[in-house]
């Protein structure tokens, strides 16, 4: 197949069908803005995810009976390790007066004595410690004798992993779900256009035309409507993200201690790229099937 | 045209010089008892036999129904023979693959009564289209659309929309189209037939001066006006039999045209 004629051709196709190929390609980009705004999503929680893993927290609850020197030889302990950046000692005192100012239950909490809240000793470690050293750090300091429990906040973790995890599924579902919709609108407008195109195609086989001669400018057609439409969805969401980013970041930062990022230049190429390829299989499956050469 | 691939898969099918003497020396189609059915019991075409010499002109006549498309549809494999064989330079067409159909079709000028052209393309791209399957540069394209426009009178008329030619003019652009890759031979089905008289003669001619470079022609018609005006080998397909006369109607056995077109 000779490239420069098939694409010749294709610009023609183009520009003769541009009303129904303008429908087609509008359709699809909305298929594709759903798909980057999921990503968007994915690549965001992933990196507060990311984040979060990488300023862990650990807090060591002490026996009410705990010895003084004992909790002191802890914090000797805890401030040799390479991995500990500070360690804070919380009297019950302390973590009452905290909780009663952070709560908001709607009760009157203040009768509540100091008794019920176990002094604690905070510890923070330095950044970038893994979420699976931070485990092993906790389970070790679980086994001293002032430690009455340990919190590692691996339950928050798991829950930020399923979130994360539900996001990523969403994106692959949708994903699958834009692949049928460009195969299936690209697909049933190309089989338009070959029903419009007929009596071109009729007197290209008459000159001796091969079937990728006929095919071929179908399949650039094809190829185009899925990157102009993943291009546009691109355009969109790039839009969107410049004129909110600068509200939101404030408030995600707030939040979750990371700031708001836009997909990455890998992710940005998959997009185009797919769409291309997916606009380009689309269009070879359906002149395969409605166009016999 | 040098470093860019042309494809001329069968050259040695093309009309002028470019054949050899043994090639020019062999009819350039052969039909060898050939049938076609369209319903078992009534052949179309029942035993044709037939050859055709390299740079002849030949009208294929009958009634409408006789078969003439049929015949025509055989040699550039629209439809396949049912019995017998179809011989193009040679070669049995009947048992090409459906991916050498194309090839086949790059050594044929096909002309149609409704003329088969694109309407909102220009006169140019209508011409050029032939010569874009061949893969041929643009610069070639350009010269041998404009030569073949001469040739068929629409000299600078190639930016012009087809839809606002003629009807004698938009078979004048399918001749031009016909002609333009150089084909060993051109059919004609019924090219007059959507023509007044006098652009039918004007059409009729302009395959005869193309004839006269060398390009076998068969040209089919019922127009019995324009078969009694030449003297051309006449072949009359009648019930699905071929009756011959080489020299046209003044030859031609029975009780006159009557017979012959019904």
């Amino acid at each position: 197949m000779d490239v420069k004629s098939a694409m010749t051709r294709a610009r023609r196709g183009l520009r003769e069908e541009r009303r129904l190929y303008i429908v087609a390609v509008t359709s699809l980009a909305v298929a594709f803005l759903c798909l980057g705004a999921t990503l968007l999503g994915v690549t965001n929680l992933d990196a507060a995810a990311t984040r979060w893993g990488q300023s862990g927290r650990i807090t060591l609850f002490l026996k009410d009976d705990a010895d003084p020197q004992d909790i002191a030889q802890l914090r000797v302990v805890l401030e040799g390790l390479a991995d500990v950046s500070e360690v804070t000692h919380v009297t019950p005192a302390q973590a009452r007066a905290s909780f009663l100012e952070e709560a908001d239950v709607g009760a009157d909490l203040s009768s509540l004595p100091s008794e019920v809240f176990p002094a604690s000793l905070e510890v923070t470690l330095v950044p970038g410690v893994t979420r699976e050293r931070s485990e092993s750090i906790a389970s070790r300091l679980a086994q001293f004798r002032a430690v009455s429990d340990v919190e590692s906040y691996r339950s928050w973790f798991q829950k930020l992993d399923h979130l994360l995890w539900g996001a990523r599924m969403l994106a692959v579902g949708l994903a699958v779900l834009v692949v049928f919709c460009v195969v299936a609108v690209i697909g049933n407008t190309i089989r338009l256009a070959v029903a419009r195109r007929r009596q071109e195609i009729e007197v290209m086989k008459l000159c001796g035309a091969t079937n990728g001669f006929v095919r071929g400018p179908f399949v650039l057609e094809g190829m185009f409507q899925g990157f102009a439409s993943a291009l546009l969805a691109v355009l969109a969401l790039l839009a969107g993200y410049l004129t909110l980013h600068e509200s939101v970041d404030g408030t995600l930062a707030a939040l979750t201690g990371s700031r708001v990022v836009f997909l990455s230049a890998w992710t940005l190429v998959a997009l185009l790229a797919g769409g291309a390829l997916i606009g380009a299989i689309g269009s070879a499956v359906s002149v395969r099937r409605y166009l016999s050469v | 045209m040098q470093g860019t691939k042309v494809v001329r898969p069968f050259p040695f099918f093309r009309a002028g010089a470019r054949a050899s003497q043994p090639q020019l020396a062999k009819p350039i189609l052969v039909l060898e008892d050939v049938y076609k059915f369209f319903r078992p019991d009534q052949p179309t075409l029942r035993g044709v036999n037939l050859s055709v010499e390299r740079g002849e002109f030949a009208f294929i006549t009958g009634p409408s129904g006789a078969g003439k498309s049929t015949l025509l549809k055989l040699i550039y494999r629209e439809l396949r023979v049912d019995e017998g064989r179809v011989l193009f330079c040679g070669r049995d067409i009947g048992r090409l693959t459906d991916k050498s159909i194309p090839f086949l079709r790059r050594n044929l000028g096909i002309v149609f009564q409704d003329f088969r052209i694109i309407d909102h393309w220009t006169v140019y791209e209508n011409v050029a289209v032939a010569l874009e399957i061949l893969s041929m540069p643009q610069r070639l394209v350009r010269s041998r659309v404009a030569e073949a426009l001469e040739r068929v009178g629409l000299a600078g008329r190639g930016a012009e929309r087809t839809s606002n030619l003629s009807g004698g003019e938009k078979q004048r652009v399918a001749v031009a189209r016909a002609i333009v890759p150089e084909p060993a031979l051109i059919l004609a089905d019924e090219p007059t037939g959507n023509l007044d008289p006098h652009l039918a003669i004007d059409i009729l001619t302009l395959f005869e001066e193309i004839n006269t470079t060398g390009t076998t022609v068969l040209f089919a018609t019922h127009d019995h006006s324009l078969i009694s005006k030449r003297d051309h080998r006449l072949i009359s397909i009648d019930e699905g039999r071929v009756v011959e006369a080489q020299h046209g109607l003044k030859q031609w056995p029975g009780s006159g045209i009557h017979t012959l077109v019904g």
